[in-house]
Formats: structure tokens, sequence, C-alpha cells
């Protein structure tokens, strides 16, 4: 089959030529300086980055040299890094990390929502303490729950000492099989408010006649929920589960603070194990080759992100 | 006040005509009506001559100035949009005079003029409340008198009755036609709603597809529409328009239908089917020049009542003839009964013949 | 039809009372897991020292004291005078950033609603992306580029670094916030004469203050809680932000639980203060912007 360049817009010959892409760019000169300051800041701070950790992931840099004395590689860090028993480990706690927080810290945040939408005494103070832990400094929160997690006086062992539940203190973040799921619990503490306050945004345009429509066609409280409010939050619903695994795939300050990674890497996620590997290691090189792999697997996320975000972009007629 | 001349106005998005061609001339004082279908590329023609969109080509002559490259706020109009666009965080007085600041004019004099405008229009005892606090149709005095103040050259009204309800739009089309004869305005006014341009207009453009169809005033439009698309879009409820075959038989032209029944025609409509370009003729009748007969009459085709639709001083009636469906109005005391058989007497000297391949109207040769 | 009724409106009473009362003890339940670490924090900070390691615990403090508030307040005592300054740096820092976040993201988020240019989609995208991008990443080539541009061990390099991060979310706020205001005001205004710059100051602007603002609380608190540059651009003690300063200081003293849990809470005092003063900003935003579409 031959299919010919510029057939499809071969039959409409009477229409007048587009303009050309420089002569556009040229009319519309005046428009770009709205958006300079904002691409100006972005190169500086985003293409030199990205050029210089695409170089270096090539070099390795030997402990005791400095970084102007590296010795180029080419892929060897990359193979280093796919064959080592770390890597796959850190692989699989990231992948339960960014699942489990964002599952958990979605579902939560969604109920908290809907429960909150119904009008009662006290709802507006309900839920202006339900979205603090979301505010406040994930620093803080990391030491507080480190506190409460505490080997020796942390509340929460003390609580289910007390229960009668278990007769020694547990130690919660110094355990390799239980550190990952106590992070976890941190981490969606910070973050089911960001969204209960998507979805409680969404839910304000939920169309009351439908809702009415649906009851006095029978439906009940699940059905109604099920077939109007749930379609019709499933674009922010959509939305909010991105931002949130792209949060949560890039956290780093609640496992560093808490544990460091540790015990023997079980709470190393991508993001603490390269921060270790170039600041504690010096093993720049190496961990340039790691974000390189990253960037990937972002750049791909990615690709769904932007588009559930300006995929209802309106097509509306511009100026 | 002034003249607007629009001469071989071409607007394209991309590949899209939104205008095409259009020349036309408003005359000083004079209120012109834009009438078409949503997407006829009346809104777009509008928002040409405000500045508001760049023109692809062609020439806009606003008094005696060419104003094409000249910004919205320096071509001396005004302009009455459908959603009002009134400033959401200013009052009504300072929705009026936020023009007027524009051309920095001295406070006093601001004043004066917007006082004087919300006396004009009735407006003077809600200068302090913002648009959110105002009906419907106070809201649209409002976006008139912001047009007002101004003293403009030409106004420009987009759709300005459309978010109203049907009793106020009746009031307001009122009010709109009393304020372009005491100011002898030069008014330009977009509908979708070709009542309106024929109740308020001196003349009316009705566009289609970005084409401008007919120029003219109402009474022309309506009585000689020169095609289909303007025949079928004004007057309410619209012109039936039968699709038929010309026959000639001895010398005496006929229209015939599928369904068997003849039409003779009369010398002049004969002369008119000459000129056409085939056989195929649309046969086009206004509902008031339909006689409708409960039994078989001389010159009078069958045709099957479909639905009768009595509105107490006029009843509707609706019938099924060669595929097409016609309207033809009837006194009150008229009875018809739905699936009913009647026969139809068209007035010779009020149809409509059109070429059924051109669509245009035809005209005697 | 009265008998139908009548068996048939207790039923439904009682399964919308099984939805309330779920979603009651779901409330409470979540109410626990949010207040009790905050109430744990409070009660903690007011306790000695002693008393905060004691077994079993003392739920509520026997003699509660302000002992380590005194001390992070206290311009005379080396700790108090470290707070404080870290205290003020952190403020000074996210004051800045906001004040130039915002200056930047209005006039791209409105460029990005209003303007239709070449590459106009590219560029929402690349703004997009960089909210993708962990932070590390960019961790090492940023600290060459601010050793190259002088600014290394200063304030400069976190402002300009938290700009970028903070900005791809406020232009998409933003821009949200400005499709919702009808382009026919603009249009309204400049047939009224107003230039377009003066039609977007003087129409578009004041309408989109709730927008802006949602947009300088959502800067600040990045800024205020930022971390990982801070921690890697700041080396001299004076300059530190509270987040590293607190995680620097209370890594040499491990033990001062009471302290730590002062300074946490002090720390979270102006978001929290801030956010729940304009919270209705920043739902409102996120309605107009991310939501209705």
């Amino acid at each position: 089959m031959t299919i010919h360049a510029g057939h499809a817009g071969a039959p409409r010959k009477a229409l007048p030529p587009r303009p050309s892409v420089l002569r556009q760019m040229w009319t519309s000169r005046a428009d770009y300086l709205y958006v300079l300051p904002a691409i100006v800041v972005m190169l500086i701070v985003i293409a030199y980055p990205v050029y210089y950790t695409i170089d270096l992931s090539f070099f390795k840099t030997p402990p005791g040299l400095q970084l102007k004395d590296k010795i180029f590689v080419g892929v060897e860090n990359y193979t280093a890094i796919l064959s080592s028993e770390v890597f796959w480990k850190v692989t699989l706690n990231t992948i339960i990390w960014t699942v489990a927080s964002t599952l958990i810290a979605f579902v939560l945040g969604y109920a908290a929502a809907l429960a909150l939408h119904r009008d009662f005494a006290g709802r507006a103070v309900l839920r202006a303490i339900l979205i603090i832990p979301w505010v406040i400094s994930a620093v803080a929160a990391s030491y507080i729950w480190k506190w409460m997690y505490h080997s020796d006086f942390g509340i929460i062992g003390q609580v289910l000492v007390q229960l009668g539940l278990t007769d020694r203190q547990p130690n919660f973040i110094d355990n390799v099989h239980t550190v990952l799921p106590s992070l976890i619990v941190v981490n969606i503490w910070r973050e089911f408010p960001f969204a209960m306050i998507m979805i409680m945004a969404g839910l304000q345009t939920v169309p009351e006649q439908l809702l009415r429509a649906a009851k006095v066609d029978g439906a009940s409280a699940w059905q109604r929920f099920w077939h109007v409010t749930f379609p019709h939050l499933s674009g922010v619903s959509t939305v909010t589960i991105l931002l949130l695994a792209v949060a949560n795939f890039n956290s780093f300050i609640v496992p560093w603070i808490t544990t460091g990674g540790g015990p023997s890497n079980a709470s190393h996620i991508w993001i603490t194990h390269i921060y270790e590997l170039a600041f504690g290691r010096q093993r720049w090189g190496v961990a340039a080759a790691y974000s390189v792999l990253l960037f990937i697997i972002v750049m791909s996320l990615g690709y769904f992100y932007v588009r559930a975000l300006s995929g209802n972009e309106k097509k509306e007629e511009g100026p | 006040m002034a003249q607007v001349v629009l001469k071989d106005l071409v607007k394209t998005y991309g590949s899209i005509y939104a205008a095409k061609d259009v020349s036309l001339t408003v005359n000083d004082g004079e209120f012109v009506a834009l009438v078409g279908p949503s997407g006829c590329g009346k809104t777009t023609t509008l928002n040409l001559v405000a500045g508001l969109i760049p023109i692809t080509s062609g020439d806009i002559t606003i008094g005696n100035r060419i104003v094409n490259d000249l910004d919205p706020k320096d071509r001396d109009i005004a302009m009455v949009f459908q959603n009002y666009a009134l400033y959401p965080n200013k009052t009504v007085f300072q929705n009026l005079a936020f023009p007027l600041q524009m051309r920095k004019l001295p406070k006093s004099e601001i004043e004066t003029k917007v006082k004087d405008a919300a006396k004009v229009l009735d407006i003077t005892h809600l200068l302090e409340r913002k648009p959110r606090e105002l009906s419907g149709g106070q809201q649209q005095r409002v976006a008139l008198g912001r047009a007002l103040v101004r003293d403009p050259a030409v106004f420009l009204m987009d759709e300005p009755l459309s978010n109203l309800d049907a009793k106020l739009r009746v009031q307001m089309r009122s009010e709109i036609k009393r304020f372009h004869q005491d100011l002898n305005a030069t008014i330009i006014y977009v509908t979708h709603d070709q009542l309106e341009a024929v109740t308020m207009a001196d003349k009316m453009a009705v566009m289609n597809g970005g084409l401008l169809q007919q120029y003219d005033t109402p009474a022309n439009v309506f009585a000689n529409p020169v095609n289909m698309f303007v025949a079928s879009f004004i007057g309410s409820p619209a012109m039936s328009l039968v699709p038929l075959q010309a026959t000639t038989v001895d010398g005496r032209t006929s229209l015939t239908s599928s369904e068997g029944w003849v039409l003779p025609l009369s010398d002049a409509n004969a002369r008119k089917v000459a000129a056409a370009s085939s056989h195929k003729i649309v046969l086009g009748a206004r509902h008031s020049t339909i006689k409708l007969h409960k039994s078989a009459v001389d010159g009078a085709v069958p045709a099957r009542v479909y639905t009768v639709e009595p509105t107490g001083d006029i009843t509707f009636v609706q019938a099924f003839l060669a595929g097409a469906i016609l309207n033809i109005s009837l006194p009150p005391t008229a009875q018809v009964a739905p699936d009913e058989m009647v026969w139809l007497e068209f007035d010779q000297d009020r149809i409509h013949l059109f070429d059924g391949e051109t669509e245009m109207a035809l005209r005697a040769s | 039809m009265t008998s139908t009724s009548a068996t048939e409106a207790p039923r439904s009473r009682r399964r919308i009372d099984g939805w309330r009362w779920g979603g009651r003890i779901f409330l409470v339940f979540m109410l626990l897991y949010t207040a009790l670490p905050m109430v744990w924090m409070l009660l903690t900070s007011i306790k000695s020292g002693f008393a905060a390691m004691q077994f079993p615990p003392q739920w509520w403090p026997n003699e509660p004291t302000l002992a380590s508030y005194q001390k992070l307040l206290d311009p005379q005592n080396s700790v108090g005078q470290d707070f404080l300054r870290f205290f003020w740096n952190s403020l000074s820092v996210s004051v800045v950033t906001t004040i130039l976040a915002v200056a930047v993201a209005v006039p791209a988020a409105y460029a990005f609603s209003r303007f239709r240019f070449p590459g106009r989609k590219f560029l929402f995208f690349a703004v997009l992306l960089r909210n993708m991008f962990p932070a590390v990443i960019f961790l090492v080539p940023l600290f060459i580029l601010m050793r190259w541009l002088g600014l290394v061990n200063t304030h400069g390099s976190l402002i300009l670094t938290y700009l970028t991060f903070g900005l791809p979310l406020a232009i998409w706020l933003l821009k949200g916030f400005y499709d919702n205001i009808p382009y026919q005001l603009e249009q309204a205004a400049r047939i009224d004469g107003a230039t377009r710059f003066q039609a977007f100051l003087y129409i578009v602007m004041p309408l989109s203050v709730p927008g802006i603002i949602a947009t300088a609380i959502y800067s600040f608190i990045g800024a205020w809680n930022e971390y990982i540059y801070a921690a890697t651009f700041l080396t001299k003690n004076e300059q530190l932000t509270l987040p590293v300063g607190i995680q620097r200081f209370f890594s040499e003293n491990t033990t001062d639980f009471p302290g730590l849990m002062a300074a946490s809470f002090m720390m979270s005092v102006p978001v929290v203060v801030l956010f729940l003063l304009l919270q209705k900003y920043f739902v409102r935003a996120l309605t107009e912007g991310a939501v209705k579409h």
C-alpha cells in the first residue's frame, strides 16, 4: 500500500496557507514575555542538571579523588547497579513503599472526604485537624513518630504492653520486618489529608440534580455513590493518585530522618539509596547512573501524569 | 455616530473559514441584526468589527477610518456581551465608570456621566450594588449603561437578551429598540433568534457557514428569501419546503410529487421554473398562505394531518405532504384531528420556488 | 399503601443510619490517628527529660514544665540563639521564595491560560514535568551550579531552587484559576479602553486573588518545610534553616526528647496557623484549578 504524503490535505485546495511556525512565533512574540521568567529559572535548574547527571553517569569517581579527577568507564556503572543485590532489594522496597502509601492514603482520604461531606456540628474543626499532618514539616513529623516508635520509651509499644498484647516493648524501626510498614504508617499520616482535600473539592462539583434524580429512581446511598459520585470523581481521583504516587516515589525525608535506610537496607528506597551513595559514600558516578535510571522511570510515569493533568484542557478559542 | 463598512472580510482559523468575504454597509443610525444559527460566523464578524480578533483579510471602516489594525480601545466602539461581562469585583457605579477612567476623564465628569446614564436606564438605585446582587434584567441594563456612558460611534451587541427569561426578553427587546430610537445610535446586533432580528432591526444580515446569505430589510428578507436556508430560517413556524419534480405537458408546467398528485403552476410561476437548472424544484409556502380543506377541491393536494397544536388565537397544524412536513395556521374554530386526510390549496402568488440543485430562489427569467 | 410505607420507612432509615454510624466511627478513628501523635508531641514537650523517659510512661505529665520552650526561646542561651536564628532564616527564605514564586507564576499561568503561542503546550508540559523529578537527582549538579554562581552557603541558592520546585504546581493551580475567569471580561475591558495589560491588571488580577493566596501558601509551606537542598547547600551553622538546624542539633543531643518535641511544635506553628487561616482559599483554588474541568 502506498501512502502519499500530504494526501489528506489535498482535497481542500481552496484553503489559505497556514502561516509558518516562525511567523506565528514572531506575531506572538509578546506572549513569550509572560512565560520567560518561569522558563529561564527552569532552564537553569533543570536543563543543566539533567545534562550533568547523564554525563557523570559514565564516569567513576574513586574514593579520595576529587570530582574533577573522574575516570571514564562507559556503562560500567549501569551494569554494576543492575547486577547488585541491593538494587533489587531497594527496588522492591520502593515499589512496596509507593504502592502501599499511595493506595492507603488515597482510600483513607477519599473515605474521610465522604464522611465529612455531610454537615454536622464540629465538621469544620474536625476537617482542620485532619489536614494538619499534611501541613507540618516532614522533619517534625518524622521526629514525632520516631519518638512514638522509640525502642524503650515509645508510646505505641507501651500501649501494646499495657494492653497485654505483647510482653516486651516491640522495636518497630530497628527490625527489618517491621520497619517498612512502620514508616508507611508515618507517610500515610502525612499524605491522606492531601487526598482528602482533593476529593472534598471534587465532591463540591458533583451535580446535586443527578443525586436527586438517582434518589427518585430508587437508588440506595451506596448505589448513588457508585453510579453518580464515584464516576464523577474519576478525573480528580486519577490526578490525586498520580500526584501521590509521584510524591511517594520521590519521598526522602521520612525514611532518611527516622532510619537513614536501615537496618540493613530494609527501609532504603531509591531516593535515600542514591543520596547515601552520593553523599555518604562519595560514589558520584554510580549515584548519577542510578539517577539516570530513575529519570527513565519517572519520565514514563510522567507521560501519564502530564496526560492526566492536562487531559481535560479545554480547546477554547484563543484570542 | 458613524457608518460602518465591511469589505470582503475574511477570518480563518487554520484551514477553517469562520467568515468568508463578508461585505456590508451599516449606515449611520441604523440598527442592523446579524442573524444565523450557531457557528454561522455572526459572532466572529462582530468580534472582527470590535477588534477582539485580528482579521485575516479585508477592510473594516468605522466613520471614515480604516480600523483594521487598531486596538479595540481605539475604535470608538462599545459592546454589550451575552453574559453581560460585568466586572464582578466592581460595583455598578465602578462598572459604569471603568470605560471613562480608562480614558482618563476627570472624576467630576465621570460622576456626572455615570449618573446621567444611570438615570436613562433607571438603575440609579443600584449604583452601589455588586453585579451578583442584581437580577438578570438589571445586569442587562447595567451592561447597556456601560456601553452608553462612552457615547461611542457604534454599539456592538452580542446576543444580549439570550440569558433572560421569555417575558423579560420581550420587555428588554422594546427597551433596546427605544434606546436605538432615542439615541439615533448605530447598532450591530448579533442574535440567533430570528424573531429578535425581525422585530428590532432596520436591516438584517442572514449568515450561514461563514457566508453572508442575504442583507436587506426584515420585510424584504421575509417576503423574498434568496435561498432555501434564508427561507427556512426566517419566520416562525418555519417556511415549509416540499421537494417536487417539474413537468411540462402541452406547454403547461406543473409540479408532480412522488405521491402521484400534480400541482399546476400559474404562468408567472411556470416562467420561474423554466429558469431552474434541473427538474428538481422545491416548493416553499408559509403557514398563513396555505388553505386547508376537509374534502377534495380543485387545485388542492392531499395530505395527512400529523399534529394539531392550538395556541389560543391560532391553531397550528402539521401535515405530511410528499415526505415533508408542512406547517399550516388555522383559526381556533377549525376542527381537525390527527391522521385525518385533508386537502391543501396553495396561493400561487405567495408560494416560493427554489432550484432543487442550487437551493437558490427562482426568479422569473 | 399505608401498610407498605409503614414497613418500608423504618427499614430505609436503618440503612441510612448504618452509613452514618460507619462514617462516624471512621471519623473517630481518623481523628485519633491524626491527633494522637500531635497530642503526644505536646505532652512530651512539657515534660522534663527525666519524666519523658519513665517506665511505665507518665501519660499525663505529673509536673508540667515549659523549660524546653524557655530554653529554645532564650536569646541568652546558645541553644536559644541557634533556634531563633534558624527560625529567622527559615522565615526570610520562605517569605522571599513566596514573593518571587507569585511574581513569576502569575504571568506564566496567565499566558498558559490565555495565549496560543507555538510551543505553549510543550512549555506547559515541561513546567509540569519538573514536578516529577526527585530532588536527589538535582543535588550534585545543582550544588556545582550554585558553587559556580557563588551561591553556596547563601540563602539565594535555596530560594532559586525552591522557586523551581514550587513553580510547576503553582502555575498549574493558577492556570486553572484563570481558565475560569471569563475571557469576555477582558474583551469588555479592552473595548472599554484598556490595553491588554491594563485589562489583566485591573480586571483579572483582582479576581484571581484567592488563587494567588493559595499559590502563596503552597510556596511558603513548601519552602518552610524543605530539608534536602538546605542540608546540601548550607554548611555554616548560622545559615541553617529550621529543619536542618533541628536535625543537626538533635543528632548530637539524642536524648532530649522534650526539647525535640518542643522544637518540632514551634517549627509547625507558623505553617499550621497560616494554613488554618487561609485554608478556604486553598480549597477553593483546588476546586477551581484542579477539579472543575
